[in-house]
């Protein structure tokens, strides 16, 4: 069997019989497919649907109830979210109401949103008329027509609209009046979205008591001024803007010399005004006439001083100022005291002018015959220095001579020291001279650039052996800077310093030290001496002054700080001291740098370090040193200057007698004869020279600056001898006539 | 089910159950006493057509008052003991696991399906808002199995129930086909139905069991009269005669024995559906026991072991879990035809152990459809079960 329709034909059936089912089967199978049975087979079509559809209608339908199901929780969701929001609402009500103050929501449009039933409670006419939705606008055009609000006096209606609407855009607190003396805080704060919140707080109640409080205050603060103005010294009338007394004080009536029953509340200005005014003398200032006029004027009246004078002779000073509320206040002080005292100071002050310029007059006379004296002395003591010069150096000659011939020490030694004492007196009026000369003033110094390479080399040649002889050391640090000073006050200034280091320091050393501060050098003088104390650092530098009284005259004469003082002013150097008694003294000189190559020309040409020329001249060198001697030679040789050697003065003068040449100029060791003990000092030697052989240019050689062969009228040289030095020397003898 | 599944059951049993002799005295207060405590949410009854009715149903409904109480009468029970007869078989859901609302469809010769639909909506509508705790639901209906209006029933609830799983069963008349009654209340209704929405914590799985294989042979209904389901003939020929011809039988020779060995079937998108022949007319027509239709193909289909089957697919309800409770609504032709083969000891003892409780009908409900010749019904399973979702 292939087919399905097989099992419809019965074999036992006749063909025309199977052609018949067929056809029938086929009928009712067409007439199915066509569902043409109608409402017969109603069921069965029912049957083969849900067979057919079952599934894919429950699957739809299980969709379908998802969706609803999620619609329906939506909506739930929904209705809950509505009801919170509703309740969020009630809620929001029943706070606003719970608040104890006013209260409203403006929103951010300004109208009204919200409010609660004490919101505008002290103005009926204006709650009446609230509603949400409200302006804001409205509702300050509301409240300003209540009945219940006291407008601000002044104030028009109008103008408290614009004044409230325009402070409703800050945020802040106010008071709002309202009629029945009640008041009404309002305190309005913008939140978050723009909108406004407003609270009103009844704050009737704190105003009053405030109020009473500040009267209380009043009270008190009354009868402080009360207590004040009866404290002070002054007499106090005030007056308020109706020109009536409101208050005074008792001195008022002392000062016034008024009835104290014309002092009472409520006195008129002008009344009092009269009651002291028509006897009282009024000062050019203001009249009688002038402080009504004021105390009448209208306007802001400016402060007002005057005095008057009362018939007893009692001045006062009276002080007018307006008061805040356009009354015034009158201060009167007795000033009649200070008034005769100023009459009196006046009376003094002419006198003491009077004496003043007569003093002047004095003085200036004084000063005229101070100077005039100052200047004769001066001119004295250099023509005395200079007078006493001549016949000291004959009275030494002699002395020197009487002495030499002298055989007996007994006799020998009084002269030795005589003639010391003579050249002590020398040296004295050398500084004296130096001195007097200083005093005259600048045109002695000239200010010229000066290398202190050189100059500091003479100090140490010159001062070595001294500290060496007394057992210091003495460290002198070179410097190659040029300053701008006098050479020889420059020296001198030195030397002294130098010297008095040397002389006042008995252990340890002397140090000297230029040193280059900004434009300027200082030369420093340190030594390890016993110190100054404080109380005399400013006696030193006095003529004549000694620290140490024990130094004998030949040490020094206590002239040289004051040379140094006094050359140092001339040259406008700084001079400073420091000292710290034990501790040492330390001196410095303080003077203008100048440039290397700001050198002049001519300067430098003075000073070179070249040889010259010297041919053609001869020169006598007397000293005991062979070493000093062949070094001087030397240098003499190299330029091109015969030098005769002798060992001692007595040679000097045998060799001359012997060639009876005369040497251009003579070159002297000081120290040749006391290193020998004996024979010719070198003075003596010049002396000598110049006496048998003529006067030729003379330096002597010498370490000590205090020697004072230079007193004498010799020229002398630092040892160890400087080339500059002897180059300056030979330049001078070079404009010296030639030996005959 | 094993023995210790039952008396786990027993002990604390989700679904009750409970089986009395049908001509008792005090059947209702028998079957009271054995379900347990209550209260009750649904009670269902499922009776002999020998025990009094009227009198069971007034008893019940005093006894289980706040229940709703629904049942019919049955073709034969289903209890502890398996096929059994002469019997009332109650059922009881419990209201600690269930919610229950009943709706009566009084005259089953006039559906309004739009009305229907409404008020299966309401019903439904009011259990869920009563009882929104139980995720589970079904719809169980009990429905006159002589009213031959099931197709047309099933199908107008349908819309209404919507995504609410239904199955049912046609009461029975044992194999008499005189009178089937169904049960509301304290109500005896005929050519009616009562049908009950429960919700529940249990999650249930409804079940459709067949045991048939269609055939190659197939004839064509060329006369019928759909309204009372008869078929007068088949291949142009009497319908009973040509039915025997395709069995190779005589036409004299059919019983309802004859129809459960062989029934018909028709074949719809790879699926076949029984079309149960209830009985023979002395004239030779056949009357069946669901729709039928001129131009309707039908195909003769052939059972396989009832037993054997029954037991795979009770089996299959165990898994993932052991039901609490199986409801079986199984037709009357499956009972016939183990009674016929001899296997009524074997599929009982089959259903004992699986703890089936139910009837046996003269048609059972699955969805929107009628059929017959299978065993439908629900499986409870313990709170908390989690079921594949098997549509």
């Amino acid at each position: 069997m292939a087919r399905i329709s097989d099992w419809l034909i019965d074999p036992a059936d006749t063909q025309e019989r199977t052609v018949e089912k067929l056809l029938t089967v086929t009928e009712v199978l067409m007439r199915q497919v066509e569902q043409a049975s109608g409402e017969r087979g109603a069921a069965y079509e029912q049957f083969r649907r849900a067979a057919l559809l079952e599934d894919r209608v429950r699957q739809r339908t299980r969709d379908l109830e998802y969706a609803l199901r999620l619609l329906g929780e939506t909506n739930g969701r929904l209705a809950t979210a509505k009801r919170t929001a509703e309740r969020a609402q009630r809620d929001l009500a029943n706070a606003i109401e719970a608040v104890q103050e006013g209260f409203a929501l403006f929103d951010e449009a300004d109208t009204l949103r919200l409010y609660n039933s004490r919101f505008c409670r002290d103005m009926p006419d204006v709650r009446q008329s609230l509603r949400a939705g409200m302006p804001f606008s409205e509702y300050v055009e509301l409240v300003s027509l209540s009945a219940a609000l006291a407008l601000p006096p002044g104030q028009a209606r109008r103008d408290w609209v614009a004044a409230r609407m325009q402070r409703h855009h800050d945020r802040q607190v106010f008071n709002v009046a309202l009629a029945g003396d009640r008041w009404l805080q309002v305190s309005a704060q913008r939140i978050n979205g723009g909108g406004t919140v407003m609270f009103q707080t009844d704050v009737t109640d704190i105003i009053r008591l405030e109020r009473i409080e500040r009267g209380k205050m009043l009270d008190d603060q009354a009868r402080i001024i009360r207590a004040t103005l009866e404290h002070i010294n002054q007499g106090v009338c005030v007056f308020d803007a109706g020109l009536r007394l409101v208050g005074w004080n008792q001195r008022l009536a002392q000062l016034l010399d008024v009835p104290a029953a014309v002092l009472r509340q409520g006195t008129g200005f002008d009344s009092l005004h009269r009651r002291f005014g028509h006897d009282s003398v009024y000062d050019e200032h203001l009249s009688f006439e002038a402080l009504s006029v004021w105390a009448h004027g209208n306007g802001p009246r400016p402060p007002l001083s005057f005095e008057i004078r009362r018939p007893s002779g009692v001045i006062l000073d009276g002080f007018a100022q307006e008061t805040p509320e356009g009354g015034f206040v009158i201060s009167f002080s007795d000033v009649t005291r200070e008034r005769l005292a100023v009459q009196a100071m006046l009376r003094a002050n002419a006198s003491l002018e009077a004496r003043v310029a007569a003093r002047t007059l004095d003085l200036e006379a004084a000063l005229a015959d101070a100077e005039r004296a100052n200047a004769s002395r001066v001119r004295f003591v250099a023509a005395a220095s200079h007078d006493l010069l001549q016949p000291l150096s004959a009275a030494k000659l002699f002395v020197a001579s009487v002495r030499d011939d002298a055989q007996n020490p007994q006799t020998r030694s009084p002269l030795e020291k005589a003639l010391n004492a003579l050249v002590s007196v020398e040296g004295i009026l050398h500084a004296l001279l130096d001195i007097s000369r200083l005093e005259v003033g600048e045109s002695a110094v000239e200010v010229v650039p000066v290398r202190l390479a050189p100059l500091l080399a003479q100090l140490t040649d010159e001062f070595a052996p001294v500290a060496a002889g007394k057992g210091l050391r003495l460290t002198i640090l070179p410097c190659r800077l040029t300053v701008a000073s006098d050479p020889a006050y420059l020296r001198r200034i030195l030397q002294n310093l130098i010297g008095n280091a040397i002389r006042y320091t008995r252990t340890g050393r002397v140090l000297v030290g230029p040193r280059r501060i900004g434009g300027n050098v200082r030369i420093e003088v340190h030594d390890t001496g016993p110190g100054i104390a404080r109380e005399d650092q400013q006696a030193i530098f006095r003529e004549f002054h000694r620290l140490d009284g024990s130094a004998s005259a030949s040490e020094g004469m206590g002239l040289g700080l004051a040379i140094v003082e006094r050359a140092c002013a001339l040259l406008n150097h700084r001079l400073s001291l420091a000292s710290e008694p034990g501790r040492g003294t330390s001196f410095s000189v303080e003077m203008g740098l100048v440039a290397s190559r700001a050198l002049h020309p001519d300067v430098m040409a003075a000073i070179a370090d070249e040889p010259r020329d010297g041919s053609n001249r001869i020169a006598l060198l007397v000293g005991s040193d062979p070493d000093l001697r062949r070094d001087i030679g030397l240098l003499l040789e190299r330029r091109a200057i015969a030098v005769w050697e002798v060992g001692s003065g007595e040679e000097a003068l045998a060799l001359l007698d012997e060639i009876g040449i005369v040497p251009d100029f003579y070159l002297v060791d000081h120290e040749s004869d006391h290193q020998s003990g004996t024979g010719m000092r070198c003075v003596e030697t010049v002396l000598a020279l110049r006496d048998r052989h003529g006067d030729r240019p003379t330096c002597i050689l010498t370490a000590d600056p205090a020697c004072g062969t230079w007193a004498v009228g010799i020229g002398c040289m630092r040892k160890p001898v400087d080339a500059a030095a002897l180059d300056a020397f030979l330049a001078s003898v070079a404009s010296m006539p030639a030996r005959p | 089910m094993t023995m210790a599944g039952r008396h786990t059951d027993a002990r604390a049993p989700i679904v009750r159950r409970a089986s009395v002799p049908a001509r008792g005295p005090r059947p209702a207060e028998e079957l009271a006493e054995e379900l347990g405590p209550g209260p009750f949410a649904l009670v269902m009854l499922f009776a002999s057509p020998e025990a009094d009715l009227v009198r069971l149903a007034g008893q019940a409904a005093r006894i289980f008052t706040g229940a709703r109480l629904v049942g019919c009468t049955t073709a034969g029970e289903i209890s502890r003991a398996g096929y059994d007869e002469d019997t009332i078989v109650a059922v009881a859901l419990p209201a600690s696991h269930f919610g229950a609302e009943t709706l009566t469809i009084p005259d089953l010769s006039r559906l309004e399906p739009r009305d229907l639909t409404t008020a299966v909506v309401r019903a439904r509508e009011a259990l869920a808002q009563d009882h929104p705790a139980f995720a589970h639901e079904f719809a169980m209906l009990l429905v006159d199995g002589l009213s031959v209006k099931e197709d047309e029933l099933a199908s107008a609830l349908a819309t209404g129930l919507g995504s609410m799983p239904l199955f049912g069963g046609s009461a029975g008349d044992g194999t008499r086909f005189r009178q089937t009654l169904i049960m509301d209340g304290d109500r005896l209704l005929r050519n009616a139905a009562v049908l009950s929405f429960v919700r529940s914590a249990c999650p249930v799985r409804i079940f459709n069991l067949d045991h048939l294989v269609p055939t190659a042979k197939r004839m064509v209904v060329t006369l019928a009269e759909p309204r009372r389901r008869i078929v007068r003939r088949i291949n142009d020929e009497p319908a009973a005669r040509e039915y025997a011809r395709l069995l190779g039988k005589d036409g004299q020779q059919l019983t309802p024995f004859t129809f459960a060995a062989h029934p018909l079937a028709v074949r719809m998108g790879g699926r076949h559906h029984v079309r149960a022949i209830q009985q023979v007319a002395p004239n030779g027509d056949l009357l069946f026991f669901c729709a039928i239709d001129e131009g309707v193909v039908l195909t003769v289909a052939e059972p396989q072991d009832l037993a054997l089957h029954l037991e795979r697919e009770l089996d299959r309800l165990g898994d993932p879990a052991q039901p609490a409770a199986i409801l079986a609504f199984d037709c009357i032709l499956r009972r016939l035809e183990a009674q016929e083969k001899q296997l009524t000891g074997r599929v009982s003892d089959i259903l004992r152990r699986h703890g089936v409780t139910g009837f046996s009908t003269y048609g059972e409900q699955l969805g929107a459809m009628h059929v017959n010749h299978t065993m439908t019904g629900i499986a409870f399973y313990p709170p908390g079960t989690a079921l594949p979702e098997d549509g």
